[in-house]
């Protein structure tokens, strides 16, 4: 988490850096078709002119604590490198076949030597061959403005200089290779604050 | 069957052992009707149960081989290398996975689907009925994750599931399908018993196909020529009748139909199996009832000995009875039950019928009076003695009777008669005691001695034994009484061939010896007028007379005082042809039994009328005496007769002197009485004979028309020697006078008795002393002899019938 934060604080930095005071907030509430929130739902700001080059995040870490995938949903930037710390005290084999990153690691205990780096944008699908219900998702961006809701479904991306961008919503209950609905935004001075409902997901 | 019915009858073991058989059978064929009734009605409750737990099963079956396929198709669904070639889209990798999983859990239709259920690849030889399982299946396994169904593929039902690929998310669904087997009949039958059927149609319209069955093939084909539309209630029961069997039957539809195909499970039971018995427990119960058949036959034959063996000793025991065993104690009165009351009962009874019988016996075979035996059990004693005598073994019998016994009893009583009688048994059988005989009372006065192995010598020894033990007088209440006997005596074999011939012999000798008054009297075959000898005698002395056998002998009878010849007493003798001349005792007693007496008599009046005659015209006046029998004096014609013999010979009455015994005139003597007085009146006179010897009162003689007694010789003849009989003599002497009647002593055989007789003033005397009868002849010679001619006797001429 600490990392996360120190991502979220260089990209301001770095976004003030570039757009000085003009950069405002977009704060977004994601909920489902019935209005409920939804967390680890995962937010990305596409700007319409055109991409702008991230860098690789650094010390992303997905650990497998008491079988499961912690933190379930990561947000990375492509190029970031992802380790997989094993916690417990079981061996797991962690995989995944989508397309945006294809990979295993077999049965091993600890913290594998290499850590896995993401360099496509897309979503990743993780699971154990060992541990059917683990199951965590890998999200790979190309744009620096992201976010994933917390409890009670909200995200704020800071630091997002003025202009036209594509608002796109993505959360894992969304059926496999629907693209996520895009929502033009245009960012202003001022803080933005936006509602997105997501029809095909679920809680 | 008439023998088994007389023993069914006559045994009772036999009907207890059949009734308890019987009983026990009806009881046996009712608990088994019962049972068997009881038992089909509770499998015939119970079918719809079990039927319904046979679809539970089958469903659990069907359930099991769902999830051993589901686990099949999730292991293949797991595979990794599987997903791997599923996530490359390496098509051929993806359907030899296929092939090799399916192999290996035996499914022989497996398919890869994509996530919206369309076939993507599979090893299927019919892809358009997989695909349509999969059409079928995609609803719930998209609801459930997975998905499992009966379907129907190329006509035949398969076990079909659809599990999800996930890798991790759902990228695609794996279908496989296994033909259901006769793996599946076969277990079900195994686990309950109950057959399994699963028919198939394609189209609703079509008739239904046996795609498995544990029934036969025939029954399973006409179990599906019935309807079956639709399933059956829960607990419902559907009968079906197949191949002549009922059955009962659940139909349970098995999988979704689809376009009309229809798979149907049919569990089904025999009605028939279901209602009968088990083999094993009908064999379990015949086992049962043939034990209890042995052991009921067993204990009802042990109960039936128990009844009839004591039975059987009590029936025994009343034969016995029967036959006059009293000695033998019943069996079986330590008993408790009825049978032991009942043999208490008969040995009361035992004991009652052996007193009884021992009374009987006191009664029937012995003398009250005396203890001694009576004439009953004597009789029994000879025929034991004479069937037990040995070769050359002998037995003697006497028998006695008591003199003048019955003026013993009119005089004294018959208290003191029977205390005399007492007296006499107590004296003959200490008399008898040495010589081991047996004494018995016969009759009133009438004794009865055996002598089991006794002679002649020892018989007449026992004989004399009695006679002395007779001797002294008996004391009674003061009386003295004098007893003397008559004594008979016989012997087997040598005077009877049997028991019974034995006893009337020696009453023979008896009777022959009480006449003689002489002693012991040994029987012989004179005396007898049954024996073959007097028979013959009889025969001989009839003609006897026709050929001028018989013999007149006169015997002088004299004056005592002056020696003068009176008269003569006419006796008959005979002069066999062969034998010589035969003595009187030989002939005269069975005459007078036999009647021929009164001929003898005619005969001798007539010979002494005819020498009177003659002997009148030698000039011997004499008086001669004839002497008259028992029957002579109870022939009514008797005086007519001698009137009509005086008349013919012309001789008179008062010549002839008629002498009578003391005891023909007792035995009947009112008759006596009336033929005496009329004899008196023709002019005889009339002598009383053997005086002394019977029992007349000199009261009753002095009615007697009598002129004269004559003292019998036994008194005469011990004269000098018993003071006993010479004070008789005398008395009947003085008596005699007293009462006007002549004396005449017989059996005067000595000089001393003649002067004896002289000093008692006898009047007239006889015997061999003077003259021993003789021919008429040799009278008369006699008498020339003898000298002393009779004189001055006159007979009364007025009273002959010249």
């Amino acid at each position: 988490m600490p990392a996360r934060l120190l991502a979220a604080f260089a990209a301001a930095v770095l976004a003030g850096g570039v757009g000085a005071a003009q950069a405002a907030a977009v704060a977004v509430l994601v909920t489902d078709a019935g209005g409920e929130p939804l967390n680890d739902a995962v937010v990305t700001l596409e700007p319409a002119a055109g991409k702008v080059p991230v860098k690789p995040m650094a010390g992303v870490e997905i650990a497998q604590h008491h079988l499961a995938f912690d933190p379930a949903v990561t947000v990375v930037t492509v190029g970031t490198p992802v380790a997989f710390p094993n916690q417990d005290t079981v061996r797991h084999h962690v995989y995944s076949f989508s397309p945006a990153k294809t990979f295993q690691l077999k049965l091993y205990a600890g913290k594998p030597h290499d850590p896995v780096v993401f360099d496509k944008a897309g979503v990743a699908v993780l699971g154990c061959n060992i541990h059917d219900q683990m199951l965590a998702w890998v999200v790979v961006v190309d744009t620096p403005w992201f976010a994933r809701s917390a409890a009670g479904g909200r995200a704020r991306l800071d630091a997002v200089p003025p202009g036209a961008y594509q608002l796109r919503v993505w959360h894992p209950s969304l059926p496999e290779g629907v693209a996520p609905p895009a929502v033009p935004v245009t960012v202003g001075a001022a803080d933005l604050e936006q509602r997105v409902k997501l029809p095909g997901a679920a809680k | 069957m008439r023998r088994s019915l007389r023993f069914w009858r006559r045994s009772i073991g036999a009907r207890i052992i059949v009734l308890f058989l019987g009983l026990l059978l009806v009881v046996q064929l009712a608990s088994f009707a019962a049972l068997r009734a009881r038992f089909a009605e509770h499998a015939r409750q119970a079918l719809p149960t079990r039927l319904v737990e046979g679809e539970r099963l089958l469903q659990n079956l069907l359930d099991r081989n769902a999830q051993r396929v589901t686990d099949g198709a999730r292991l293949l669904a797991a595979d990794y290398g599987f997903r791997e070639a599923l996530a490359s889209n390496d098509g051929e990798t993806i359907v030899s996975v296929l092939a090799n999983h399916g192999a290996r859990i035996g499914a022989t239709e497996v398919a890869l689907l994509s996530t919206d259920f369309k076939l993507r690849s599979t090893t299927a030889p019919h892809p358009a009925d997989l695909a349509a399982v999969a059409g079928q299946l995609a609803v719930p396994a998209a609801d459930a994750g997975r998905a499992s169904t009966i379907a129907l593929l190329a006509g035949r039902p398969y076990q079909s599931v659809l599990v999800p690929v996930k890798a991790p998310l759902v990228v695609g669904w794996v279908l496989m399908a296994f033909p259901l087997d006769a793996q599946l009949v076969g277990d079900m039958r195994n686990l309950s018993g109950i057959d399994l059927t699963v028919l198939s149609r394609t189209r609703t319209d079509r008739p239904w196909n046996v795609a498995l069955t544990s029934l036969e093939g025939a029954r399973a084909a006409s179990l599906a020529r019935d309807g079956w539309a639709g399933g059956t209630p829960a607990a419902g029961l559907t009968t079906a009748a197949a191949l002549g069997e009922e059955l009962g039957v659940r139909a349970i539809a098995l999988g979704g139909a689809r376009d009309g195909a229809e798979v149907l499970a049919l569990v089904s039971l025999s009605v028939d199996d279901a209602v009968r018995l088990p083999a094993d427990l009908q064999l379990a119960l015949v086992a049962i009832n043939l034990v209890a058949i042995v052991v009921f036959a067993l204990g009802s034959v042990v109960t039936a000995r128990r009844v009839t063996t004591p039975l059987r000793g009590l029936a025994d025991a009343a034969e016995r009875l029967g036959a006059g065993d009293y000695e033998t104690p019943m069996q079986g009165q330590q008993r408790d039950d009825e049978l032991g009351e009942l043999s208490q009962s008969f040995e009361r009874m035992r004991i009652s019928i052996a007193e009884n019988q021992e009374q009987i016996l006191r009664l029937a075979y012995w003398d009250s009076l005396t203890g001694l035996p009576n004439r009953a059990r004597f009789r029994d004693a000879v025929h034991e003695a004479i069937a037990k005598a040995g070769e050359g073994r002998t037995v003697a019998l006497l028998m006695l009777n008591l003199d003048r016994f019955k003026h013993v009893n009119d005089v004294l009583g018959m208290r003191i008669g029977d205390k005399a009688l007492m007296a006499i048994a107590d004296r003959l059988t200490r008399a008898v005691a040495r010589d081991g005989g047996l004494v018995a009372r016969l009759s009133g006065d009438e004794f009865g001695i055996l002598l089991r192995d006794g002679d002649v010598s020892s018989a007449l020894s026992v004989a004399r034994s009695v006679e002395q033990a007779m001797d002294a007088p008996l004391t009674l209440e003061d009386h003295h009484v004098d007893v003397g006997a008559g004594i008979g005596i016989a012997c087997w074999p040598v005077h009877a061939d049997s028991a019974d011939a034995l006893l009337v012999r020696t009453e023979m000798a008896l009777v022959a010896a009480k006449r003689r008054t002489d002693g012991p009297l040994v029987y012989d075959p004179a005396i007898d007028v049954t024996s073959a000898q007097t028979l013959t005698l009889m025969t001989e002395l009839r003609h006897a007379i026709d050929r001028h056998e018989l013999r007149l002998y006169l015997q002088p009878k004299l004056a005592l005082d002056d020696r003068r010849v009176l008269g003569a007493e006419a006796l008959v003798r005979w002069q066999h042809p062969e034998r010589g001349l035969v003595p009187p005792y030989q002939f005269i007693p069975f005459a007078e039994q036999t009647g021929f007496i009164r001929t003898l008599t005619q005969w001798v009046f007539e010979e002494a009328a005819r020498h009177w005659q003659a002997l009148a015209e030698e000039g011997l006046a004499l008086q001669l005496s004839v002497n008259l029998s028992t029957r002579d004096l109870l022939d009514v014609e008797l005086p007519q007769k001698f009137a009509a013999l005086l008349a013919r010979h012309h001789v008179p009455a008062n010549a002839f002197c008629l002498e009578i015994t003391e005891s023909a005139v007792m035995d009947d003597p009112q008759r006596a009485l009336v033929t005496l007085d009329a004899l008196s009146a023709m002019g005889f006179k009339l002598s009383i004979d053997d005086f002394g010897t019977g029992y007349s009162s000199l009261s009753y003689l002095k009615r007697l028309p009598v002129d004269e007694l004559k003292i019998d010789q036994s008194f005469v003849r011990n004269m000098h020697a018993d003071p006993d009989d010479a004070m008789i003599v005398r008395s009947t002497i003085d008596l005699a006078h007293n009462l006007g009647i002549l004396v005449v002593a017989e059996g005067v055989e000595t000089a001393t008795a003649w002067t004896m007789l002289r000093e008692l003033r006898c009047d007239h005397a006889q015997g061999f002393h003077m003259g021993r009868p003789m021919p008429v002849a040799d009278f008369i010679a006699w008498t020339v002899a003898w000298g002393v001619h009779p004189q001055g006797v006159e007979f009364d001429a007025a009273r002959t019938l010249h």
